[in-house]
């Protein structure tokens, strides 16, 4: 088969949705409106925790406007990721401030606060878990004393008490790497603080019930998990629930799970009204799935010549009330906090724990943002204890084609080697801006980073139209990312031989496209490239077949390119791909293509891994990042001086989109690693209620990142493709942390690295980190019994 | 009691209680749904419209105070659907994401550039300050600007 015109697929192709956004024209969710529509509100609890005495709705049902009320009563489901320990609405106790107890649609929003408010409900205060430390102290009060009779999604994970789940990783022996006489032994703590989304469009939903079932038209990055999860929690069949979703106004993981959609379920079937609910940013920001707060301890055996032969690890995460996301993501820390550099052994456990606080979620590269933290200053606490310079330290031990990783898959492909080569080619173009520095004091650092793209399951299907068009239908996303204006067509065009624009990308509809996983973890361009790439393939069969006898040419013998099909080597001998189509309406019916894709699997060394959600990852991606600082000695007030970076993205279709996503990530993780913080008050509520007291990067705070793209590494994606959007934020508090710790002379333990955690490193008024409630031998950390020793 | 307004050059009535915030007359009374509605403190700058020419967070303004107002928002920009020399360059430089926050921005830099038409870098940057993208890290909806105002 001859290839399609490959100068379609590498383009720096606009957005097609660009227009109407800069017109104010796009409507997003929050825009939507309709004849009839109610307005909900969620009565939530402001406590942390407590049993429900009473909860009477009587008084707020005859509040004016008021047209439906949902309770526990109208939820019987619960939901989960691993196992299913949330229920829609605080069952019988409350577990965090903020918890959703009733939800009320009325005619106006005022109408439905009121009634929200006027909700009768009697407590009767329980104790509670605000910290980990609290959560794991012996005799804690368990935010689930009935943790042992939820349903079991995913088996194989240790779990007990306040431990929602734990996974671990146990390969070699460590205890005779830490007892060997040539090895130096460096330990390390570190803790970091929750990380908001602050999507500027908040989550929001319209719902109705039509026909007997419930049309859902949402902010999501997941409309199958919305229709699957809002099924579970009314207790209908999940083909009950159809899930559209408009233009989503920022995700960045926030809208990676089911969360608001079943109320106004609930309330558009009691009312028989659409109903429609927007969570006011002060919502978003006290109950907004955040990336969790984490508590790290790991110790590295390591010889002088800077192998590591043994590593031992413990995190903590803090999932808050319920297990959400927190629980997949005890799979992560294994191929984040023990990834990069070769390991002869290791001993690690991820523990998701229970506190009676706001959930927590997914947020752009989830835990592999502080873990890689967390490696690379601890990294570089190993090349202090042992005398070697932390480049040369890296280029010597990071993983290299036919390593092992943590759990023992086998990488493949030198790639992180040459990506530091790349970035010292990069440093060594322009000069250090040491000199802009002054009287501060200057720091630089290279640090690496590990990932994965989040592969699974997708399809796709395309609809060939009569003018030469493509319609391709999938449950593609389009959160700002770019991907369906950008990549996906690119890829379909690629395939078939017409311009992108002659693509039409149909919005997400549960109702026309098939299974997907969602938007998140890189996975759209890979995954449902991968689809689209199969379903154009099959398009691609059927146009050469009917075009073959239309030209009594051999199909193999025929190439498409710019909207033809020509007679290879013949250009102008055959005719439009808009003929062929109409041909084959004549004569075999429309022309029609499906494709699928899911991740093959990588293998892991069997038996390591106990409770992961996945032993080993499909495709790896890598960082190399680098910056240059200056503290003020007075302060502690970092400036960055520059920073760039080497991103692997395997085959860059968009060069200038994936730079847009490498500025846009790198500053959200700039903002994470130097100001951007939740935290919680004694009455377990969040601190920071509004965007005046979470303060995210302004405009003034950023500066341009110098960015090189590393192609050519391994990838099972369509074209070699990787994701690109995800990764550019896991390494920037890494990054910064190493240089400051550079310029400074100390040692960096906790996130946010504001000028008084700085200044107070800097004089001594900043205690080490210590923490008590990680014990010092591994063993004690876990739930699993340990083999006689 | 009615506030009269002018919106984008047509003659407007809004019945909405004096105290109204201005976004929630143009977006739920006026169906001008271009300025968003997302902190509603006045710190995030999405619901940015000019009022008589000048730059506000319409979150923070209730309608009863600006009576006989000029109002004009991202709908307006646009003349006869041919995009401002501001929304071009944001087009061509291929700056947008999401897209939520560039109501708010290109109102602001419409109405600096009015003052400003050379602005610098540093000027331009600083004028944005009342504008929170989430998305795009600020730097290459800067160079476009730079750009138009080079070319100005």
């Amino acid at each position: 088969m001859v290839d399609a015109d490959p100068s379609t697929v590498r383009m720096n192709l606009s957005r097609r949705d660009a227009r109407d956004k800069l017109l104010g024209r796009t409507n997003y969710t929050v825009d939507r409106a309709y004849p009839r529509m109610l307005h909900a509100a969620i009565r939530r609890a402001d406590v942390a925790s407590a049993r429900i005495v009473r909860l009477d709705t009587t008084r707020a049902r005859q509040m004016p406007g008021v047209r439906a009320i949902a309770t526990i009563d109208d939820a019987p489901g619960m939901h989960g990721i691993g196992i299913a320990d949330h229920p829609l609405f605080a069952s019988g106790v409350i577990r965090f401030h903020g918890e959703q107890i009733a939800a009320v649609a009325a005619d106006t929003l005022e109408q439905a606060e009121a009634a929200a408010a006027a909700i009768e409900l009697e407590l009767e205060p329980l104790p509670a878990v605000l910290t980990m430390e609290e959560a794991l102290a012996p005799g804690a009060p368990l935010v689930h004393p009935g943790w042992k009779d939820y349903e079991i999604l995913v088996e194989g994970a240790a779990r007990g008490g306040n431990v929602a789940w734990e996974a671990t990783v146990i390969r070699g022996d460590t205890d005779a790497a830490f007892a060997r006489d040539d090895v130096t032994i460096v330990e390390s703590c570190f803790r970091v603080g929750r990380q908001n989304h602050v999507s500027l469009e908040g989550r929001a939903v319209v719902a109705a019930f039509e026909d007997g079932r419930y049309r859902i038209e949402t902010s999501t990055q997941v409309p199958w998990t919305v229709r699957n999860q809002t099924a579970k929690l009314l207790g209908v069949a999940p083909s009950m629930v159809q899930v559209t979703v408009p233009p989503v106004g920022g995700g960045f993981g926030q809208k990676f799970d089911c969360t608001l959609e079943p109320y106004a379920a609930i309330l558009a079937r009691k009312s028989g009204r659409p109903v429609r609910l927007v969570y006011s940013r002060q919502e978003e920001m006290l109950t907004c799935l955040c990336r969790e707060n984490a508590d790290i301890k790991m110790r590295s055996a390591v010889t002088g010549d800077g192998e590591i032969v043994g590593r031992e690890a413990v995190v903590l995460m803090d999932c808050g009330a319920y297990g959400g996301e927190q629980i997949f993501l005890t799979t992560m820390t294994a191929h984040t906090l023990t990834g990069n550099y070769r390991l002869g052994s290791v001993k690690l456990v991820s523990r998701a724990v229970y506190t009676n606080t706001a959930p927590n979620g997914a947020f752009r590269a989830c835990n592999g943002v502080y873990n890689t933290f967390a490696m690379e200053c601890h990294t570089d606490e190993i090349c202090q204890a042992i005398g070697m310079d932390p480049l040369e330290f890296r280029r010597r031990q990071v993983l290299g084609d036919g390593d092992i990783g943590a759990t023992g898959q086998v990488f493949e492909g030198d790639v992180l080697g040459p990506m530091l080569d790349r970035m010292e080619a990069m440093r060594a173009r322009s000069p250090s801006k040491k000199d802009e520095a002054g009287d501060r004091l200057y720091g630089r650092a290279t640090v690496v980073g590990t990932w994965f793209v989040f592969v699974g399951p997708s399809t796709a299907t395309i609809n060939l139209n009569a003018d030469g068009s493509a319609t391709l239908i999938t449950a593609a996303v389009e959160i700002g990312q770019g991907t369906t204006v950008q990549a996906l067509p690119q890829i379909v065009a690629h395939e078939l031989g017409i311009h992108p624009d002659k693509v039409i990308v149909r919005g997400a509809d549960t109702d026309a496209a098939g299974f997907d996983l969602g938007v998140g973890g890189g996975r759209t361009t890979v995954s449902v490239g991968a689809a689209s790439k199969a379903a154009a393939r099959v398009v691609r069969d059927r146009i050469l077949e009917t075009a073959g006898e239309l030209l009594q040419t051999k199909p193999e013998k025929l190439v498409l390119k710019e909207g033809r099909v020509e007679i290879a080597g013949v250009p102008g001998s055959g005719m439009t791909i808009a003929q062929v189509v109409q041909r084959a309406h004549q004569v075999s019916g429309p022309v029609v293509g499906s494709g699928s894709f899911t991740n093959p699997g990588t293998a892991a060394m069997p038996g390591c891994a106990a409770g992961h959600f996945i032993d080993a990852i499909d495709i790896p991606v890598f960082n190399v990042h680098d910056c240059e600082v200056a503290v003020d000695p007075d302060t502690g007030h970092v400036d960055i001086l520059s920073y760039r970076v080497v991103q692997d993205v395997g085959r860059a279709l968009n060069p200038r989109a994936i730079h847009g996503q490498i500025q846009g990530g790198v500053t959200q993780g700039i903002g994470y690693a130097l100001h951007e913080e939740h935290t919680i008050g004694d009455d377990g509520c969040i601190r920071q209620n509004s965007l005046e007291t979470y303060r995210v990067p302004l405009a003034l705070d950023t500066l341009p990142i110098e960015i090189e793209l590393y192609e050519g590494a391994p990838s099972i994606g369509p074209l070699g493709v990787k994701g690109a959007g995800e990764v550019p934020i896991l390494n920037p508090p890494a990054a910064l942390a190493c240089a400051i710790r550079n310029a400074t002379g100390c040692r960096v333990q906790q996130t946010p690295m504001t000028p008084p955690r700085i200044l107070g490193y800097m004089t001594g008024h900043e205690p080490a980190l210590e923490l008590p409630h990680i014990a010092e031998d591994w063993w004690d950390n876990v739930l699993m019994t340990p083999p006689a020793r | 009691m009615p506030t009269f307004l002018t919106v984008n050059g047509e003659q407007k009535v809004s019945m909405r209680a004096p105290m109204t915030p201005l976004i929630d007359v143009l977006r739920e009374e006026f169906q001008l749904t271009g300025a968003k509605n997302v902190c509603r403190e006045g710190i995030c700058g999405a619901c940015t419209v000019l009022v008589d020419g000048r730059p506000v967070v319409s979150c923070l303004v209730p309608v009863g105070s600006i009576p006989n107002a000029e109002v004009r928002t991202v709908e307006s920009l646009a003349d006869d659907g041919e995009l401002s020399p501001l929304q071009r360059i944001m087009e061509e430089h291929d700056v947008v994401q999401c897209g939520m926050c560039f109501p708010g921005i290109l109102m602001a830099l419409t109405s600096f550039f009015k003052e400003c038409p050379h602005a610098d870098k540093d000027e331009i940057r600083a004028a944005l300050v009342g504008n929170i993208c989430r998305c795009t890290g600020y730097e290459r909806l800067i160079d476009a600007a730079v750009a138009l105002a080079k070319s100005s």
